[in-house]
């Protein structure tokens, strides 16, 4: 039998080899998608993870309250266990850290009147308070404006106080509001702990300013550098807070103060890691929070360990998965269509070695003797198909990682071999073996139209199964879970093959009935040549396997390019609402007035500031976790700024419009650096003072509170702290919160017992404030837009009386005019405070929201809520319900205009403008991102990083990658099985072409009519593949996009079927097919001709 | 390439076959086919070319017929020299004055009897019309205008020599070759084939060339040509142009 095999191989050899390339093709895709899954999928994880930002795998710990004694020990332990934690990653740490804070005794000229002493009270006697502080790398994170950096070792030891001062810098603000220049000597009073540390002596040895980006939001008092409405837990009074006395680490580690919060980051090395070691860091960071406590036991208070590199990790990997799976998908396309393609190359060499089946047969060979024979030559075809596959995959493979986009996401490879792939390629090769065995030990057909009938019922059957299958796929797809999870994984494996076989089977039924038109057509016409065209298309015995090859490759190449055009669309939809605009920039910390400008300088286009937070609605915290999203924006030029697809391609300038208030804010022009004067009178027996908060708004929209210090309505005129600190800024509102003063230090009316039982009439005190601001135009009075509005801010705004405000303009300047009667008995939690705004006072302010908000609230247009915006509350009226709000994709999100809800906020009360990022449209700078970035207020994001990220970042990048082997392989399959149809067709004809000849046909026409015969085949089929595509890009592909964390979409996919890009594939693949059918005719032809009569007859 | 050799029919014999050799191989292994061979077919004569297997009939047909080449000699088919055709004169010569007719009926699998038959005529670019007359006529001849729809697969053997013989006729060929046409034929069924070849001879005025082993075929014939070891032995009937026979 091995002889018979050999002898047979030595003669069939172009036979062995043409089912060598087709077996070969299915392995090799096989390989190289085993090689994604694992090597490039590898590399995949530790590339994003060397590129994740610091943020993302940064390891922070913080203890709280930690006695002075301790704070040493406790800091190297704390950087032991993240060490440890981080092991074998080189770490390098950062430590903030800041003491309790200490009274301080008299703040130089931080208030106009007295000072306090041990108490550590102001001169308005309200207690003064401060802390020391320590920051690792303070030269990186601060700018020396004035002396020097401090130097260690100036602390003693443990609780002792330290021999000398300690060396420290002060914040700008700090410096100037307590009077301290490099050299002033300052004493800290008691620590205010349990601890009650003894004070101690600080010099200060330079002045900073802290640099944007740097942490400082971390720090007490937010690098403000005072507070003066702080509050410190111990009472429900504010203090006065100023600070910090930034020491060296060292020295505060050492020099006994209680450490209220020591915060420690440990930032890995990921520069080259291994998969391996980034599993192994994941559960350790994930277990350090135990160990801290376990190894700090109770020398601290609180202990915490936080990182977003476990989370990092997960999120990794259900990108892993998604993109495995597309992945797997390509690869479970590309076996069908080898196994199509095999099936077809072994039909026909069962058709080839039909005779000497027969003979052997005849002969007394067996079925099992065949089945032996044909399973030692599928088991060497198997063995050489993996030999060739192996290095054919690696080196496939490696070359498509130097391609985009796998090359650009920086995961180019050497060609390699792993074992993975060596078993996915021996699994492939000797999964299709098996298959041509089970085609070689069929029983032989008898032949004739009744086989030919049988053929076709069964095909029926056959197709309809695939059929049901494919809709069971399909339904299954439909209803996957919206959220990741991998159960629908293997149905997004396998449905598209599914549905893609299914659909080119059913597809081929049109055909044939198509081709028997074209045969009635040809029947009248008069030659010969184009009607015997027709006619042996569509009266020869199809070969199914071919037909279905042809049209499931056609399928699989369209269907690809489909689903990648739908998955980039997709990416981009994702991208832009998740982005929400062009350009964001998170700030981490609260603006400064005119930042607007740097923003704008930098960036050009439409700048504005936005809201994005989390909220409460009412009562409602949010499900599951995720608290309800603010996003507010400004809404009138929404279609500058806001990006994501909005239902029936409509755009948010509608949307946008209805949201935003109908006229816009003038306030009054305050030059920068003007000096802004409050004067008041009250004329009640109690003195009242009045602690003004102005909101000044820039050209951008930000708006921008600024807090004065107490002033008596004493009838003088009194400068305000110098708020306008830049240039173009307006006067917007105006807070006077009354109080009485009672010498204590201003208290408020119903907590006063000075009140209760001290002299005089406690009625109404009618009160005028004036404020003036300097340099303002006179014009500025009568400029158009919305007249000043005053009112009173609950609770119990009936404290105030007949609250108004009126604007004059003189040479002086523009003086606003406040006036009041405040009622001085009442409720003791009554606001009694005046707020006079640019603008009238807002209803409701109209919001739309997300689907999926008003399907959790209930909420539809027309119903109000109330949202909690930091500590107020904000009545809102929904106007419209959208599918989902830019940058919250899919959340319960809440859309608003930024102007009406700061409006809603001011008049009652609350003066702080809910600032969280910046977005800017439409940016006309090339590096808008780059140059944004280099403003350090936080982290920027564009909708084409994003884009790019989802698209073609590291963890993504597979997936179109794959898509693009599935073309080519499908192609490839196509060529090789029409190749085969037609030399196996030519062969067996041989003697009908002669015939053909005898009756006086030329070569030429012979040539034609094979050509007709077989392009008008292959037209009809490509059409029923490329339909078959279409289909499936529409039905299918949708439902396999997945986003990056594995849930569905949002925006929802929307099937792309880029036009121009298949009809080139359709074209190409055509004129490919023609040309080989052309090449296999003429070689054919050539060799056949009348003279085979003279033999064969 | 052939030097225009001339179409137009002529007076004289239909077939003129002069000193014509054939042989395959070289050397002394060589095979010697044809040694030698000359003879004249008038108009309308049916001759039976006769031998033992082996000896020579169907490589004369095939050169005769332009399926083969002589090594030497010339075969004059209506006056057109066959041998100096090239391969376009010669799919012209067989659409246009040969027809075979061949033992294993030679019909085209996936077209029907009429379409068989209708297949010269479209070559010829007949008007449909006209086609179909003839194709019904031809069928009507050779008893077969009730299978016109059949394939061959679905005709018996006797039904499918018919069908090619209509075929041969179908483009009114002024010769019609046929090799061992009953050969794979039952003796009834080839009699009755036979006797249809007389007929349309007869009544189509053409002219057969016809390679048997069957007596009954040789009784029909006009002459009856006689080939051993690729030579002519000897003739009966009409004397051979130009050669006398031993």
């Amino acid at each position: 039998m091995l002889r018979l095999l050999a002898r047979r191989a030595r003669a069939q050899w172009p036979l062995l080899a043409a089912l060598l390339a087709v077996a070969m093709v299915g392995p090799t895709l096989l390989g190289t998608c085993a090689l994604l899954l694992t090597r490039t999928a590898d590399r995949a994880l530790e590339a994003a993870a060397s590129q994740a930002a610091a943020d993302r795998v940064d390891v922070t710990a913080f203890t709280v309250t930690v006695r002075g004694p301790d704070a040493r020990s406790v800091a190297d332990d704390t950087r032991g266990v993240l060490t440890s934690a981080l092991s074998p990653f080189a770490v390098t740490t950062a430590a903030r850290a800041s003491s309790v804070m200490r009274w301080l005794p008299r703040p130089a000229r931080a208030t106009a009147r007295g000072a306090g002493q041990a108490t550590g009270s102001g001169g308005s006697g309200v207690p003064t308070e401060t802390y020391l502080s320590a920051v690792e790398d303070l030269t990186a994170r601060a700018r020396l404006t004035a002396g020097r950096w401090p130097r260690a070792g100036t602390a003693g030891a443990g609780a002792a106080p330290p021999a000398s001062p300690m060396e420290a810098v002060v914040l700008e603000p700090t410096a100037r509001l307590l009077g301290l220049t490099p050299g002033s000597r300052v004493h800290l009073g008691a620590e205010l702990s349990g601890e009650h540390a003894e004070g101690l002596d600080v010099i200060v040895v330079g002045v900073v300013r802290p640099l944007p980006g740097a942490g400082w939001e971390r720090d007490p008092l937010a690098a403000a550098g005072f507070d003066l409405a702080y509050h410190d837990g111990r009472s429900v009074q504010p203090v006065h807070a100023y600070g910090p006395f930034i020491v060296d680490l060292a020295d505060l580690l050492a020099g006994g103060s209680t450490v209220d919060r020591l915060e420690i980051t440990a930032h890995p090395d990921l520069s080259a890691p291994t998969t391996r070691d980034l599993e192994a860091v994941a559960v350790a960071v994930l277990g350090a929070d135990r160990r801290l406590a376990h190894v700090l036991g109770d020398r601290i208070q609180i202990e915490r360990v936080a990182s977003q590199l476990p989370s990092t990790l997960i999120a990794a990997h259900d990108q892993q998965r998604v993109t495995a799976a597309a992945v797997l998908t390509v690869a479970v396309l590309g076996v069908a269509l080898t196994a199509t393609a095999l099936a077809l190359a072994g039909r026909l060499t069962a058709g080839v070695r039909a005779e000497e089946t027969a003979l052997l047969s005849s002969l007394g060979v067996g079925r099992g003797q065949f089945a032996v024979t044909a399973t030692v030559e599928a088991g060497a075809l198997a063995v050489l198909a993996t030999a060739v596959a192996v290095p054919a995959s690696s080196a496939l493979h490696a070359a498509l990682t130097h391609l985009p986009p796998l090359a650009g996401a920086g995961l180019a490879a050497r060609p390699a071999v792993t074992g993975v792939q060596v078993l996915a390629v021996a699994c492939g090769a000797l999964g299709l073996a098996a298959l041509l065995v089970a085609l070689s030990v069929r029983p032989a057909s008898t032949g004739g139209d009744r086989r030919h009938r049988r053929e076709l019922l069964a095909r029926s059957g056959a197709d309809l199964l695939l059929v049901a299958f494919a809709a069971v796929g399909w339904w299954q797809l439909r209803d996957q879970p919206t959220g990741s999870g991998s159960p629908a994984d293997t149905v997004r494996v396998l449905a598209p093959a599914l549905l893609l076989t299914a659909g080119s089977a059913l597809a081929l039924r049109p055909v044939w009935p198509t081709l028997r038109g074209a045969d009635r057509l040809a029947r009248r016409a008069r030659g010969l040549v184009l009607p015997l065209a027709a006619f042996e298309a569509a009266r020869r015995p199809q070969a199914i396997a071919a037909g279905l090859l042809i049209a499931l490759a056609c399928a699989a190449v369209t269907f690809g390019i489909g689903f990648d055009a739908t998955w980039q669309r997709s990416q981009h939809d994702q991208a832009d609402l998740s982005v929400g605009t062009d350009l964001a920039l998170t700030l981490t910390a609260p603006p400064d007035a005119g930042q607007g400008a740097a923003v704008a300088a930098a960036t050009g286009g439409a700048v504005s500031p936005a809201t994005s937070r989390g909220i409460a609605v009412g009562q409602w915290l949010g499900a599951a976790g995720d608290a309800p999203r603010l996003v507010a924006v400004d809404t009138a030029r929404a279609e500058d700024l806001l990006r994501g697809r909005l239902t029936d391609g409509r755009g948010w300038t509608d949307l946008g419009a209805s949201l935003a208030p109908s006229t816009g804010v003038t306030g009054v022009p305050v030059p920068a650096g003007a000096a802004l004067t409050l004067t008041g009178t009250a004329t009640g027996a109690i003195p009242l003072t009045v602690t003004p908060r102005l909101m000044f708004q820039d050209a951008t929209g930000l708006r921008t509170s600024c807090a004065g210090t107490p002033v008596p309505l004493d009838g003088r005129a009194h400068p305000l702290p110098t708020c306008a600190t830049a240039a173009g800024l307006r006067l917007v509102a105006v807070s006077l919160p009354f109080a009485a003063d009672t010498g204590q230090g201003n208290v408020g009316f119903g907590y006063s017992d000075s009140l209760e039982g001290g002299p005089g009439p406690f009625g109404a005190s009618r009160v005028a404030v004036t404020l003036t601001v300097p340099g303002a135009p006179a014009s500025a009075v009568s400029a158009p837009g919305s007249p000043w509005t005053a009112t009173s801010v609950a609770p119990a705004p009936g404290q105030l009386a007949g609250p108004a405000v009126t604007l004059s303009g003189g040479p002086s300047g523009v003086r606003l005019k406040m006036t009041t009667g405040v009622e001085l008995k009442g409720p003791p939690d009554a606001a009694r405070t005046l707020v006079a705004t640019a603008f009238p006072v807002p209803g409701p302010v109209p919001v739309a929201v997300s689907s999926r908000f008003a399907g959790q609230v209930g909420a539809r247009p027309g119903s109000r809520l109330s949202l909690t915006v930091g500590l107020t509350a904000v009545p809102v009226r929904v106007t419209e319900v959208v599918p989902t709000v830019p940058s919250a994709p899919g959340a319960a999100a809440i859309l608003a205009d930024l102007d009406a809800l700061s409006r809603a906020l001011v008049v009652a009360g609350d003066l702080s403008f809910p600032v969280d990022a910046w977005w800017v449209g439409h940016p006309t700078r090339a590096d808008a991102a780059a140059r944004a970035t280099a403003l350090h207020l936080g982290p920027v994001i564009t909708r084409a990083s994003e884009t790019a990220r989802l698209s073609a970042g590291p963890l993504r990048a597979g997936l179109p990658a794959a898509l693009r082997l599935l073309g080519p392989a499908a192609a490839l399959l196509l060529l090789a099985g029409v190749l085969l149809h037609v030399t196996f067709d030519l062969r067996s004809r041989a003697i009908e072409v002669a015939r053909l000849r005898g009756l006086g046909m030329t070569r030429r026409e012979v040539r034609a009519v094979l050509l007709g015969q077989h392009v008008g085949i292959l037209l009809p089929l490509l059409a029923a593949g490329a339909a078959v595509g279409g289909l499936a890009t529409r039905v299918v592909a949708p439902l396999l996009v997945r986003s990056d964390t594995g849930a569905a979409p949002v925006p929802a996919a929307l099937p792309v079927w880029p036009w121009t890009t298949e009809a080139v594939a359709l074209a190409l693949l055509l004129a490919a097919c023609t040309l080989a059918v052309t090449l296999v005719i003429v070689v054919q032809a050539r060799r056949v001709d009348a003279a085979h009569l003279r033999v064969t007859s | 390439m052939s030097a225009a050799p001339s179409t137009e029919p002529n007076a004289g014999p239909l077939l003129s076959v002069r000193g014509v050799h054939r042989s395959f191989g070289a050397g002394p292994s060589a095979v010697h086919a044809l040694r030698d061979v000359s003879f004249d077919l008038a108009p309308g004569t049916m001759a039976a070319l006769i031998g033992r297997s082996g000896s020579g009939k169907t490589t004369l047909l095939n050169v005769i017929g332009g399926l083969d080449r002589p090594d030497s000699g010339t075969v004059l088919v209506d006056g057109t020299d066959v041998t100096a055709l090239d391969e376009d004169g010669l799919s012209r010569l067989r659409r246009d004055r040969v027809a075979y007719v061949f033992q294993t009926f030679g019909l085209i699998p996936v077209l029907s009897a009429a379409e068989n038959v209708g297949a010269p005529l479209r070559l010829a670019r007949v008007p449909a019309a006209e086609r179909e007359r003839r194709v019904e006529l031809l069928l009507e001849l050779v008893g077969l205008a009730d299978h016109a729809r059949q394939r061959p697969g679905e005709l018996s053997g006797g039904q499918q020599q018919r069908v090619a013989i209509a075929r041969a006729l179908a483009a009114s060929p002024r010769l019609l070759i046929a090799d061992e046409p009953t050969g794979q034929l039952d003796a009834e069924t080839g009699l009755s084939v036979m006797a249809l070849l007389r007929g349309v001879v007869e009544s189509e005025g053409v002219t057969a060339l016809v390679s048997t082993h069957d007596p009954t075929m040789v009784a029909l014939a006009d002459r009856v040509i006689r080939i051993a070891d690729g030579r002519l032995e000897g003739q009966l009937g009409e004397q051979a142009g130009g050669q006398d026979v031993t």
